[in-house]
């Protein structure tokens, strides 16, 4: 099997995409996993969660008891008397996202235990505690005096620590480190030799575990904490209030630094950004070293935004020159930072990227951004940065490793392409499509045709990519008052998606995730067969942005359809509504049912069926079918824009619907129903 | 040139590190509508950012200010906190005298060693004052209200007179003549017009724009509202309230904050954007004149600097002074000797308004920026304040680089 880069996958002893399309079923089974680690269904074992009144603890005692209790695992919530009770917080959340009833079995599955935190409490030993997941505070010595009592106890018992900043050599466990909000993130940096039973268990229960290396902080704390230094660093020669460096940070790359400190929780956040920088500082010198400002913070525990009622009066508008300086302050010491995590290997380059995602509000990975920049600009960015900050110029700095852009590690950072000399599998690592999805797409495609393959099936990739949840509507902004530059992204894009259908035999889209919605349902629908599993949500919610949809949602699968099939596509583009895999086969999709089956299906599609001619001509529409009353008069201009361009790209030729398509879409855009907010 | 003692031999003020709002006239901006001493930390901070001035560089802050605004109980720390400063402060005010006596403080605070960057602020909102409500067992009311701004000025109750009164006595005494307070204000306007148009108003104040909680814009503080030009014949057409004071010459109340650094020699040449530039504090002189003559006052005070220095008038390179009547500039010039033409050069506050506590501060900033301009020289600044007193500093301006 070739590849263009190792599967994310292969880090977790799990294969490779392409293996999981070949045999047809997923490498691991849920049910399984939890018995791996917690024993036989008839002498189950638990999960103990100490430091489970914290936020981190009652966070993921939820998160992991929400998905464990099918299993019969018990989650046992350990805490000191008179510990914050955090657990009791989460239920109202519970409640949102599974209803009262399952949120109450839920809470009722966790088992809550005081203790005084050197004896454990005698009802532990009924419970038959397998795995411990640390989450006591970040003091080194207590956590290993921790370690010690839970393996006098049961010298058995898996541990593995939170901490965001102690390497698993210090402590003698392993590391799971999770990522805020902890109740619904689903990334954990796993730090451990080889990938463990408890890992594989995270993914196979819809987690998703990131192997990196044992250093000091990991990826995630290196990338937020050091994008925290950095706003810092700049808005102290600056003078810039948190708040406005905030927004600036945010324009330029997404997150913003302060504003999360004080949503997590100040007077934890603070500690933990200062112990993170204060260790790497340690390690690697002054480019990591904590400001007065932290430090200060660290101990009061204050917020960085400015109470209610002294909400920002003054304003501080920046000049194009103010903003260029802050470039080189986030931009200079965070492409420095980075390459500090490419000459340690602290993980696999696409893990790497994707954690800004996906737990720091990045809104493009930090390797895009540097690849984009190109090694050139990147490097100039340091030497900017480093004239106005001299101390981090003697190092951690290791310009060789921007020397490597071009290789496939950084140019597929997104999309992967394998494939056995003749059916190729092409595999999505991010939800939403944007113009590096787009640009790796491209390229994949064309590795795959260099190599002579003629089938092929697209899908997530079954890891960091867990739904498929339509394009990333942050590339529009700059379309908001440019019909024009609407229409370039939806034809680009567009363009993409039918090379899905003109440059290959047969291609195959398969639904790997919860749901499949928006543009990248429109990327599939190209592919000549559509296979998703029978409890996968489908739907084109762009009426409700609104938006008008732009790769050729508004004809291409109408053409694949007949009439019955056509209006109920209709109801679908008209009132954003989801269908489930099984509701929408025969007209949306050519096959929906488990998991598995549909994995074979879609091998079975790859390899032996044959394209199905599209219409080429117009294609007739049916009539609108009833719909619900339209929620507002926005909703109601975007039905009649939808509606308009399907019977304009319906009624062209397919040569043309393209074209027809962009024009609609850009024009919506660019118009005063649109909502996606102006730049 | 006299030679001139030096009081102040730590203290400089670094060039080019100062700033203020506008002020514009009361009830006429956002100005009326906020927190004071949030605005005036918020804009310290804009206009040292500004000035390329990192704020950690303070280590003490003066404030002054006059008025009651909310949460005046914690002053310095406060203001101090708005600017996500933790250093330490004070709080200080004498009616209008306030914006120089708290440069004068700062510099004091220098001198004893006892900081090295002192920030001085100095802000008031005279909009919509607020009432304090005063039990008052001997008052036949019991409980006294009392509009912060308007009822102190219209009664000193050391004299029972209101300040226009004293304008009307002071004139009295000195036999001012209607005339001459008319040219004299009309050329006034004609000095602050000429200014703005020049720039030079550019380099003093800086624009700021207000958010609502909501984060939009209430609008910019970027024009001293409510200045509009006047002529000899539109103020000869007044109606006058007491002797040869009208509406015209007389200043309006107003909104606003200005801030200037006073540090050590070492901490002025490295954070002035101009180095070359020094700027001592000679002296100061306080004095209060007779009950009901204010607008006496200064010039008692700038008698007393100049007999206590040995400088002369004719040593002053910029004559600028807080004047809210016009009838002050006119009994200055007649007792010192010294023609009104000279001063004011780039405007006054009888023209731009009366914000009370940071109004010698801009004054000041005024005067030692058109000092700049001209190549240095001695810098006087004077003024009068609530209860007959009298102000004065003379400050040096030393262009160590040569004229611009």
């Amino acid at each position: 099997m070739n590849a263009m880069r190792p599967s994310t996958l292969e880090t977790l002893g799990l294969g490779s995409v392409f293996d999981i399309f070949r045999r047809g079923q997923l490498p691991l089974d849920a049910a399984a996993a939890v018995g791996e680690v917690f024993g036989p269904a008839a002498a189950r074992g638990s999960l103990v969660i100490s430091g489970a009144g914290g936020t981190v603890g009652a966070g993921k005692a939820v998160q992991l008891g929400s998905r464990l209790a099918r299993h019969g695992v018990t989650v046992v919530g350990l805490d000191l008397p008179g510990a914050p009770d955090g657990l009791a917080r989460q239920f109202p959340g519970l409640v949102r996202a599974f209803g009262a009833a399952q949120a109450g079995a839920i809470m009722a599955g966790i088992v809550r235990l005081h203790y005084d935190g050197r004896i454990l409490p005698e009802r532990l030993r009924e419970l038959r505690p397998r795995v411990l997941l640390e989450a006591v505070p970040e003091v080194l010595d207590l956590k290993r005096a921790h370690y010690r009592v839970f393996r006098d106890t049961f010298p058995e018992i898996e541990i593995r620590s939170v901490t965001s900043g102690f390497p698993s050599h210090a402590l003698g466990v392993g590391i799971a480190h999770p990522a805020f909000p902890h109740e619904i993130n689903k990334v954990w940096e796993i730090v451990e030799e080889t990938p463990s039973a408890f890992t594989r268990l995270l993914w196979a229960i819809g987690l998703l575990p990131v192997p990196v290396s044992d250093h000091w902080s990991f990826v995630l704390d290196v990338l937020f904490c050091g994008l925290t230094l950095a706003a810092l660093r700049q808005q102290r020669a600056s003078n810039l209030p948190y708040w406005k460096s905030d927004k600036l940070v945010r324009r330029a790359l997404g997150p913003n630094p302060f504003r999360a400190h004080d949503v997590i929780g100040a007077k934890g956040a603070n500690f933990l950004t200062w112990s993170c920088l204060h260790h790497l500082s340690q390690q690697y010198g002054p480019l990591f070293a904590p400001t007065p400002e932290l430090v200060q913070r660290k101990e009061s525990g204050q917020n960085w935004y400015p109470p209610a009622h002294f909400r920002p009066l003054v304003d501080w508008a920046v000049t194009e020159r103010d903003e260029e300086e802050l470039q080189d302050w986030i931009l200079g010491a965070l492409i420095q930072m980075t390459s500090l995590l490419l000459h340690e290997r602290r993980s696999h380059l696409t893990h790497l990227n994707a954690i800004g995602e996906l737990c720091a509000q990045f809104r493009r990975g930090i390797l895009a951004v540097i690849r984009e920049l190109g090694p050139d600009a990147a490097l100039r960015r340091v030497a900017a940065y480093h004239r106005l900050h001299p101390e981090a110029a003697g190092g951690p700095w290791y310009p060789e490793t921007l020397a490597a852009i071009g290789t496939p590690p950084w140019q597929q950072l997104y999309v992967n392409a394998e494939h056995d000399g003749t059916i190729g599998v092409v595999s999505l690592a991010r939800e939403s499509y944007n113009h590096d999805v787009d640009a790796e797409l491209n390229r994949a495609l064309d590795w795959l045709q260099a190599a002579g393959i003629g089938r092929l099936i697209v899908s997530g990739d079954f890891h960091l990519s867990t739904q498929m949840s339509g394009a990333d509507t942050a590339e529009f902004l700059p379309a908001r008052g440019d019909a024009e530059r609407g229409a370039a992204i939806s034809r680009a894009w567009s363009a993409t998606a039918r090379r899905l259908h003109d440059d290959f035999r047969v291609s195959v889209g398969f639904i790997a995730g919860k749901r499949c919605l928006g543009g990248m349902l429109e990327l599939m629908t190209h592919c000549h067969y559509l296979v998703a599993p029978e409890n996968a949500l489908l739907g084109m919610p762009e009426v409700t942005l609104p938006v008008v949809p732009g790769m050729e949602g508004c004809h291409w699968p109408l053409r694949k359809t007949d009439a019955a099939g056509r209006a109920k596509l209709l109801r679908l583009l008209l009132t954003g509504e989801t269908v489930s895999g099984a509701e929408a086969a025969g007209w949306l999709v050519d096959y929906a049912g488990p998991m598995d089956a549909s994995l074979a299906a879609a091998w079975e599609f790859a390899s032996h069926a044959e394209a199905r001619p599209l219409p080429r001509a117009a294609v007739e529409l049916p009539p609108v079918p009833a719909l619900p009353e339209a929620p507002s008069p926005q909703t109601d201009a975007a039905r009649r824009a939808i509606l308009d361009c399907v019977r304009g790209a319906c009624a062209a030729p397919l040569a043309e619907a393209l074209e027809a398509q962009a024009r609609h879409a850009g024009a919506f855009m660019a118009g005063e129903w649109c909502g996606l907010s102006r730049t | 040139m006299s030679d001139a003692p030096d009081a102040y031999r730590r203290a400089r003020i670094p060039y080019g590190t100062w700033g203020s709002s506008y002020f514009p006239a009361w009830q006429m901006s956002p100005l009326a509508e906020v927190n004071i001493g949030q605005f005036a930390g918020e804009a310290m901070n804009r206009i040292l950012g500004l000035r390329g001035v990192p704020r950690r560089q303070l280590d003490f802050l003066v404030l002054g200010s006059t008025i009651p605004w909310h949460w005046k109980f914690w002053t310095a720390p406060l203001v101090a906190s708005c600017m996500d400063l933790r250093i330490p402060g004070y709080h200080l005010e004498q009616a209008c005298a306030t914006g120089l006596q708290a440069v004068l403080a700062a510099a004091a605070e220098v001198e004893s060693g006892a900081h090295d960057v002192v920030g001085v602020l100095t802000f008031d909102r005279t909009s919509d004052s607020p009432v304090g409500v005063f039990p008052e067992r001997r008052a036949y009311q019991r409980t006294v209200p009392l509009t912060d701004v308007w009822d102190n000025f219209g009664f000193d109750p050391a004299t029972g007179r209101a300040m226009l009164a004293c304008a009307g006595q002071a004139a009295r005494k000195y036999r001012i003549e209607r005339g001459e307070v008319d040219e004299l204000t009309a050329l006034r306007y004609r000095q602050y017009f000429a200014a703005k148009e020049r720039g030079f108003l550019d380099k003093v104040l800086v624009p700021l724009e207000l958010l609502n909680v909501q984060g939009k814009s209430m609008g910019w503080i970027d024009a001293d509202l409510g200045v509009r030009g006047v002529s000899v014949a539109s103020l000869g057409a007044m109606r006058e309230l007491d002797t040869c004071v009208t509406a015209g010459t007389q200043t309006h109340a107003s909104d606003g904050m200005a801030t200037l650094l006073v540090t050590d020699r070492a901490h002025a040449r490295e954070i002035s954007p101009r180095p070359e530039i020094e700027i001592r504090i000679v002296a100061k002189a306080e004095t209060r004149a007779a009950p009901g003559l204010m607008p006496e006052a200064p010039a008692l005070a700038v008698e007393r600097i100049l007999a206590r220095t040995g400088l002369r008038m004719a040593d002053m390179a910029v004559i600028k002074d807080h004047n809210p009547f016009a009838v002050n500039d006119a009994i200055f010039a007649l007792r010192l000797q010294c023609d009104w033409r000279r001063m004011n050069n780039t405007g006054c506050p009888l023209v731009w308004g009366h914000p009370q506590g940071p109004t010698l501060t801009r004054v000041t900033i005024e005067a030692l920026e058109e000092a700049v301009e001209l190549g240095g020289g001695y810098v006087l600044v004077f003024g009068c304040a609530a209860g007959d007193v009298g102000i004065a500093a003379v400050f040096q301006v030393t262009d160590r680089g040569g004229a611009e």
